[in-house]
């Protein structure tokens, strides 16, 4: 297997009607042995710009450091939030910066941009950028969360509705893959509120 | 010039027939040599080309009132789950079972393959086959086969004349006699709870449970294992199914989700 397969991960984002949902698996293996089923895979870079990192898992907490360090310092000079775009950027040059000793991670953006227009996108482990306007996945099931998202995926749903679909992807996508699943983790992103959830997953 | 003739020399002997039974016995013993290169490395190489990961989880006991087999039902391709409802438990024949671990081919074809030989030991001696002889009828098999890349990882379980019989085999070509066994990459979590409950004097109920909650423990830490987990029987009158039950039910019948108490509760504010 390799180094991207180590630890196991899934991620999938979808956009919604002036919300966005971002969601994760629960799962921290060695191969194939389950060490963890509470790791935390998306972190909240400020109210409105959420970050989840799939890949080594060492890798993603030493990039998520780094990312939270350089926000803060731009909130500093800035005295703002970052917007998605220009946060999506900042990934992106940190990731190339590393072209010939990459983290081996892929992110996944998600954020309200300028007028409350929802902002996905994903990335590849140097940094290429991949913007979407529907969905964006990452991780051990990506293939499958491909597949599910294409076939759920609707323009403009409202939050609950998104955050079933999301949830319905990631599940069923997770339950063809042997190292990620255990628990689903969902954020929903409106203007006015952020809503958590845990998913009960098949824990096999 | 003389013409350089080696290599050009015929394969087959030149002179007369042979009968077979003879040759064995009156030509000097001598083995095969392979045609490789590499002959010291040529048998490794042969087995991590085919070499299915044996991602399961397999267990067998034997206790006072007889053998407990159980298994889990997930097959993996690498991280892919190719099917979460495949049968690791093969019914030799009414009063044997044999578990699957490894290859499926491998196995499901060796073990009917078995049933065959058993069942023709039967009919030319009038009389069922002891667990001891099928299990070494097996295990020669596969010695016959080995290296060449073969996965097969399973346990004879049955009942004869002597009581409960149960064997472990292996491609290598290995067969142990034992009480406990558990097969497969699951197999170190199954053993941890297996080994802390296991008791020789349990009733059925209780080895089944046992067995049950094994392999549910291994499906949870092990990625390559999941599905539903088979619990069978064998008795003095054969083998019976005795549950097959969806280990993601089984995790929230165990541990079932306690609702957290409440820290902070938002609540819509009318009015103002």
């Amino acid at each position: 297997m390799s180094i991207f397969e180590y630890n196991g991960s899934a991620l999938v984002s979808m956009v919604g009607k002036n919300c966005f949902a971002i969601a994760s698996d629960r799962r921290l293996g060695v191969q194939l042995q389950t060490i963890a089923t509470d790791f935390q895979r998306i972190s909240k870079i400020h109210d409105r710009v959420f970050l989840g990192l799939s890949g080594l898992a060492t890798d993603a907490q030493t990039l998520y450091q780094r990312l939270v360090f350089r926000h803060k310092l731009y909130q500093v000079r800035e005295e703002r939030d970052m917007k998605p775009v220009t946060f999506a950027n900042l990934v992106s040059a940190l990731l190339y910066e590393k072209r010939f000793g990459p983290y081996f991670c892929q992110p996944v953006i998600a954020g309200l941009g300028d007028e409350d227009k929802p902002f996905i996108c994903t990335m590849d482990s140097i940094g290429a950028k991949e913007l979407a306007k529907d969905f964006v996945v990452a991780g051990t099931a990506s293939e499958s969360l491909y597949g599910a998202c294409e076939s759920m995926f609707k323009e403009d749903m409202e939050p609950e509705e998104l955050f079933e679909t999301v949830s319905q992807a990631l599940l069923s996508s997770v339950d063809r893959d042997c190292l990620s699943g255990w628990g689903g983790h969902v954020y929903v992103v409106t203007p006015t509120e952020v809503k958590e959830r845990i998913l009960k997953g098949r824990m096999d | 010039m003389k013409l350089d003739t080696t290599g050009m020399e015929s394969a087959a002997p030149v002179w007369g027939s042979h009968n077979e039974l003879v040759d064995e016995f009156s030509a000097a013993p001598s083995f095969e040599l392979p045609n490789t290169t590499d002959f010291d490395g040529f048998q490794k190489e042969a087995i991590q080309m085919v070499k299915p990961a044996k991602g399961t989880t397999t267990l067998a006991f034997i206790f006072k009132e007889g053998v407990m087999v159980a298994a889990d039902s997930r097959a993996s391709m690498g991280g892919y789950i190719s099917s979460q409802s495949v049968k690791k438990i093969i019914e030799i024949n009414p009063y044997m079972l044999g578990t699957m671990a490894g290859g499926a081919a491998d196995c499901q074809f060796w073990h009917r393959n078995l049933g065959t030989k058993c069942r023709l030991h039967e009919l030319a001696n009038k009389r069922r086959i002891s667990v001891t002889g099928a299990s070494k009828l097996f295990a020669n098999i596969l010695y016959s086969y080995r290296g060449i890349g073969l996965s097969v990882g399973t346990m004879i379980a049955g009942w004869d004349e002597t009581g409960p019989g149960l064997y472990y085999v292996d491609n290598e070509g290995g067969r142990l006699k034992g009480m406990r066994f558990s097969v497969g990459s699951g197999s170190p979590y199954a053993y941890g709870v297996l080994d802390n409950g296991y008791r020789y004097d349990m009733s059925v109920e209780e080895a089944a449970e046992l067995a049950r909650r094994a392999i549910y423990h291994a499906t949870f830490r092990d990625g390559a294992s999941g599905g539903v987990a088979s619990v069978y029987y064998v008795g003095p009158n054969g083998w019976k199914k005795l549950s097959g039950d969806d280990v993601g039910e089984l995790h929230y019948r165990y541990y079932p989700v306690m609702p957290s108490t409440v820290e902070q509760e938002m609540v819509e504010v009318t009015g103002a």
